[in-house]
């Protein structure tokens, strides 16, 4: 093995920070240029990072960096480093904030210094949450991406967007507040425990809260658990998303779907999944149950909508679905669906809603009712990417998304899960559920496509539509070139997910087995 | 022995069939280029797509004659990479190369070959030219993917991929609202079929997990016992698997077939997908992806039978649906004027005497019956063509009549195709209908009756179709003329396996021996029985005289019907039927003419029941219910009413304030919880 580059990770991680202010101070005419150059030095560092990971220990952290701070009254440090799950969040991170820079043509002159500096301080947070080995730092990293979105849509928003963003911010200030929560009754307790025991420190968490007796462990991870499906989102606090992305403009939706999302599903397998598998062995037929019914919940709801960012958007619900669905069978296969689902959802999504902006620009509406179809006679290009786009989103075979819904399919439906001897059915009913998803899916997003490009065109377009511009095809060219390629050969993706996800379903299953806590009684006070 | 078709040695036929995933390959390279490029061409468009097709067909002649000659020694060749690893287990993608598969290889190759040089034709002047080019690559790429499959996981990705390009080829004409609806359709109803389908699929992985023994996961064939039989068989004898359990398996994945093959109640896509050019008719929705259904259900045929390799129920219930659709489709097409719609529903009835032969045991007749029919009906949906594009776009065919003058050839060619079709003796639709009809007459007679109906039915509407349009006199108003050679040649081609195809399956030295008194339970060997053949082995049935006699009557009572009725009109029941304004009369030919009812049913239950339901649930739930809850109490409450107040006058600290004594309390209620 080559030798680890040094402070690799700390160099990714600061290049967002140092975009921000850079862009903050140079003038406001540099500010888009100098975001499409920061984003791409963040896609070449990624992709570096990709090179000189090791992919035979992918399960292990690895560039790990380190730095406490003060330990007193309690530790607080700078540590980072990457596993094979966070590392394709990393690359993700880089490659949808490619895209969104560059989709952002639409900001214009409008406050464009400010714009871009917020969003590579989102992005800051963001990275930061998935390089963050240090729980306070993830929890601060998991905050800190609340201020830059909320002006974000706050200011650059539809016209209903103060609204949007104040709830925006209140759900998910609101799960910040169950998150710490949990985390300090986590601390407490391991504290009280066992004297000297209290860490933030995560490679120990993923070790220690386990031997916490098993209520505890189930009421800390509680608040972790909503906080997480809150970011998620899920039934029944996902009522944020749709306005969110409303009112959101293009680019920020791209990342809001593309990659904010993915913080609460990280979160559940690196936290909840990570720390208290306890949860799953005694909730996890619920938390499927729940992921089951958002794919038709949402999906469902996206089959009676006028607004075709609010389809897309409850789309996401209904996709994210899978992903707790996957993490709570605690199977291999589908947990490394899950993941493979943040991965591709980010990709399809970012793709679905850079399509509904350019539409939108065109258009000046989101009704469907006031489009009225016939689109692919001016916009021929960009019929073929939505085509792409909905053919994705719809789990095609020979595009990525597929690939995350066979595996969660196959690996929950044979999952410990799915065979206990207790709730081995209602699992199975649920995912049954969870397969009529196949179809609604498909109908809504034809009627969709449907409804935007086929048929005659309304009079009033006539002439006043155009193609994609050039940006628009790179953007959705590299979008769709990544959908296919991870869809035929997801081998290249799901190999740096693949150790983690058996590593973590073994160890859960083994806990499931011995059907009690190995050393709560040495935690346990007295 | 059959004749050799390439000079090549044993060696090189043994390279072709273990590189038969070129022929997949070449397809959707081809597609792939057109897309990225090639499209800026027409002539490059079709050079591509052609080549690859060429190349494929050229390709599965070798692996044909590997096969029959013997010089690849196997049964069978498989190939497997893995596609998706872990722990749990590895699902895989590959090529499997047998003889069902390198027969299917020949059709799905040979017909999309003449289909691509029809689309010359045909499609010249549309404007979308080089994408219709692109689509039927990407088509025949995956059609040739599902042929090839390893195992039921793959089977299902390709099997949606057809539905994909059959989407788009529907949708074609995007401009045209009816287009519009039924590549929706289409899709829509496939989905629901493969909802079953998948379903299917893992319940059936779940109780065969640990059954698989280092074999590709789902796989159809392997090396002695290591196949979908011998697994079976092995979680039987475990218990995992039950005769009921794998009753409920088959029924479920039925539901993938019946979708794609359009049987009944899941066929009311196929007429509608008539919207799409012809071309795509032709080869889509008659010879190869409807067809498919009939190819997994032969290809993963020990799912249908019971755990110890019998007949059972499940095939009943093949037989069943496929009964049904046959009969159903049948009556239908009697009253249809869309010249394209009464060949649709005509392959739908076909295809529904294909599950029944399969569920009848006549393994080798359906597949049979799905060979001939992939030919004489790719041939007449391309007269259909030929006939529109002569006609200038015209389909009704009150609007036709007297073509037999203005197009010699593609009148020819239809006869032939309306002969095979109808089972006329020593066209090919004959043998293989017979063969299907004594399977039934032997295992279900009623079944096998109501075929035979079917089948005199069938006379009827294929040659009411005939006369009406190519006998008598022009009643349209366009200028009737024969298409370019690059149309009429795939026609005459396809016409000589319409007339001979038959013979492959057939023994003319069983006839003999019939006549002379033999049994028909046991025959003499034919090419095509012992070529493909289901797990029981080869079989060779005899020739049944009287059932042969019975056919012959029926379908010759039904041409004379349509003669008399349409060409003469000497006979005028039709008239009655069709003019009828009460009564039962009436009643039937409404019953008919609206196709059993069943697009009203449908599409009633989506538009006021589905969708209002959804509707109402969804406004009540999650805009009232959950946003009224998470709005109306608890903390975040005091956020969004007084907190927006609170903000626009400048004092946002009070929300922040809030948040962080809301924070500081809980942080401070955890640290007093009792440790324990």
């Amino acid at each position: 093995m080559s030798h680890e580059p040094q402070h690799l990770l700390t160099v990714l991680f600061l290049v967002p920070l140092i975009g921000t202010l850079a862009i903050a101070c140079l003038p406001e005419t540099a500010a888009r240029k100098l975001a499409i150059a920061f984003s791409s030095v963040m896609c070449g560092l990624s992709v570096w990072l990709l090179s000189q990971f090791n992919l035979e220990t992918a399960a292990e952290f690895q560039f790990v960096e380190k730095m406490p701070w003060f330990t007193q009254p309690f530790p607080v440090q700078y540590f980072v480093g990457v596993d094979g799950m966070s590392l394709s969040l990393v690359v993700l991170t880089a490659f949808i904030t490619l895209m969104s820079t560059l989709a952002s043509t639409s900001i214009g002159d409008n406050r464009p210094r400010l714009y871009y500096s917020m969003l590579m301080l989102l992005i800051f947070s963001v990275q930061g949450v998935f390089l963050s080995l240090d729980l306070l730092q993830f929890f601060v990293l998991y905050e800190m991406e609340l201020v830059p979105m909320y002006f974000l849509i706050a200011i650059w928003g539809g016209p209903r967007r103060s609204r949007a963003a104040l709830k925006f911010l209140i759900y998910t200030f609101f799960g910040g507040i169950l998150m710490l929560a949990g985390l300090v009754y986590m601390y407490t307790q391991m504290g009280v425990g066992a004297g000297g025991m209290g860490t933030f420190d995560m490679t120990e968490l993923a070790r220690l809260p386990q031997l916490l007796p098993k209520d505890v462990q189930i009421i800390a991870c509680l608040g972790f658990f909503l906080a997480f499906i809150i970011k998620l989102p899920s039934f029944p606090v996902h009522t944020w998303l749709p306005d969110a992305h409303v009112e959101a403009p293009t680019p920020i939706s791209m990342l809001l779907a593309g990659l904010l999302l993915k913080m609460g599903s990280y979160g559940l397998v690196r936290i909840c999944l990570g720390f208290f598998p306890y949860f799953f062995i005694d909730y996890g037929p619920i938390v499927m149950a729940l992921g089951a019914f958002n794919i038709v919940w949402a999906a469902m709801a996206c089959l009676v909508q006028q607004d075709m960012k609010r389809i897309i958007a409850l789309s996401s619900v209904s996709h994210m679905g899978f992903v707790l669905l996957g993490v709570a069978s605690l199977s291999s296969a589908a947990l490394n669906g899950a993941i493979f689902q943040m991965i591709s959802h980010g990709v399809i999504s970012a793709l679905l809603f850079f399509l509904v902006g350019t539409v939108y620009e065109r258009t000046h509406t989101r009704q469907l009712g006031e489009i009225g179809g016939g689109l692919a006679k001016q916009m021929p290009t960009l019929f073929y990417f939505w085509m792409l786009g909905t053919m994705a989103n719809l789990g095609l075979p020979g595009l990525s998304g597929f690939v995350a819904e066979a595996a969660v399919f196959y690996g929950s439906f044979t999952s410990p899960m799915a065979q206990s001897a207790t709730a081995g059915s209602f699992v199975q009913g649920w995912i049954i559920v969870a397969g009529l998803g196949v179809i609604l899916t498909a109908g809504y997003m034809l009627w969709l496509l449907k409804r935007l490009f086929y048929g005659e065109e309304l009079a009033k377009w006539k002439g006043h539509l155009s193609d994609a511009t050039m940006t628009e095809k790179v953007v959705a060219y590299s979008l769709c070139t990544s959908i296919l390629a991870l869809g035929i050969y997801p081998l290249m993706l799901s190999k740096y997910s693949a150790p983690l996800a058996d590593k973590m379903a073994k160890e859960a299953k083994g806990h499931m087995t011995i059907g009690a806590v190995p050393a709560a009684n040495k935690i346990a006070r007295q | 022995m059959l004749p050799t078709f390439l000079p090549l040695s044993a060696d090189q036929l043994k390279w072709f069939v273990e590189h038969a995933g070129l022929i997949v390959a070449a397809p959707f390279l081809a597609g792939f280029l057109i897309i990225m490029g090639l499209r800026a061409s027409k002539t490059l468009s079709m050079v591509a797509s052609v080549g690859a097709v060429l190349y494929g067909l050229f390709h599965s002649v070798a692996i044909f004659q590997a096969l029959v000659t013997k010089s690849y020694p196997e049964p069978f060749f498989q190939q497997n990479i893995d596609w998706f690893v872990s722990d749990a287990f590895t699902l895989s993608v590959g090529v499997l190369v047998d003889n069902l598969a390198a027969l299917m290889l020949i059709v799905v190759t040979g017909i999309s070959l003449l289909v691509q040089i029809y689309t010359h034709g045909y499609m010249r002047e549309d404007p979308g030219y080089s994408r219709f080019y692109a689509y039927l690559s990407l088509f025949t790429g995956s059609m040739l993917g599902l042929v090839v499959s390893t195992n039921l996981f793959q089977m299902y990705g390709f099997w949606e991929l057809v539905g994909v390009c059959s989407y788009f080829l529907i949708g074609f004409w995007w401009y045209k609202e009816s287009a519009a609806k039924a590549c929706m359709k289409a899709f829509v109803v496939n989905r629901i079929g493969d909802f079953g389908f998948l379903i299917g699929i893992l319940v059936f992985f779940l109780a065969t997990k640990d059954f698989w023994q280092g074999q590709t996961l789902l796989g159809f064939v392997g090396p002695g016992e290591a196949n979908l039989a011998g697994v079976i068989h092995r979680a039987a004898e475990a218990h995992a698997l039950t005769t009921e359990s794998l009753f409920v398996i088959s029924c479920l994945i039925l539901m993938g077939p019946m979708a794609k093959s359009a049987q009944f109640p899941l066929h009311v896509w196929l007429p509608d997908a008539m919207e799409g050019p012809t071309p795509i008719s032709a080869l889509i929705h008659a010879a190869t992806m409807v067809a498919a259904g009939v190819y997994l259900v032969a290809r993963a045929y020990p799912i249908w039978l019971t755990p110890d390799g019998q007949m059972g129920a499940a095939l009943h219930v093949v037989a069943i649906v496929g009964a049904i659709t046959a009969f159903m489709a049948a009556t239908i097409a009697m009253s249809q004027y869309d010249i394209k719609r009464v060949l649709a529903w005509s392959t739908c009835s076909q295809l529904g005497y294909m599950f029944v032969g399969l569920g009848c045991g006549a393994f080798t007749g359906g597949i049979f019956h799905l060979f001939n029919h992939a030919f004489f009906k790719a041939m007449l949906f391309l007269c259909s063509g030929a006939v529109i594009h002569g006609l200038h776009g015209e389909q009704d065919i009150r609007k036709m009549g007297g073509l037999s003058k203005s197009m010699p050839i593609t009148h020819f060619c239809f006869l032939i195709g309306c002969l095979a079709i109808s089972g006329f003796p020593i066209f090919s639709g004959f043998f293989s209908k017979d063969e299907i009809i004594g399977a039934a007459m032997h295992t279900h007679p009623v079944i096998g009756w109501l075929m035979m109906a079917t089948a005199g039915m069938t006379a009827f509407y294929m040659f009411r179709l005939y006369f009406m349009t190519f006998s008598g006199g022009y009643r349209g108003d366009a200028h009737p003329h024969e298409s370019p050679a690059s149309m009429t040649w795939p026609l005459l081609v396809l016409s000589v396996p319409s007339m001979l195809s038959g013979y492959l399956g057939f023994n003319l030295a069983n006839l003999q021996a019939a006549f002379g008194g033999a049994s028909a339970e046991h025959g003499l060997p034919n090419h095509f029985a012992a070529f493909v053949f289901g797990p029981f082995g080869p079989h060779f049935e005899g020739c049944n005289l009287p059932l042969m006699a019975t056919s012959v009557c029926v379908a010759a009572v039904g041409i004379f019907l349509a003669f008399a009725m349409y060409q003469t009109k000497t006979i005028h029941i039709n008239k009655s039927f069709a003019e009828s304004r009460e009564g039962f009369a009436h009643l039937l030919y409404n019953f008919s003419f609206n196709k059993w009812y069943m697009d009203n049913l449908y599409f009633g239950l989506v538009d006021r029941v589905f969708l209002p339901l959804f509707r109402g649930v969804w406004t009540r739930v999650d805009q009232v219910v959950v946003d009224g809850i998470v709005h109306g109490t608890g903390l975040v409450t005091m956020s969004v009413g007084e907190v927006l107040k609170y903000l626009q006058t400048g004092r946002g600290q009070y929300y922040a304030l809030v948040i962080f004594a809301a924070v500081a309390g809980i942080a401070w209620l955890a640290y007093m919880m009792p440790p324990r």
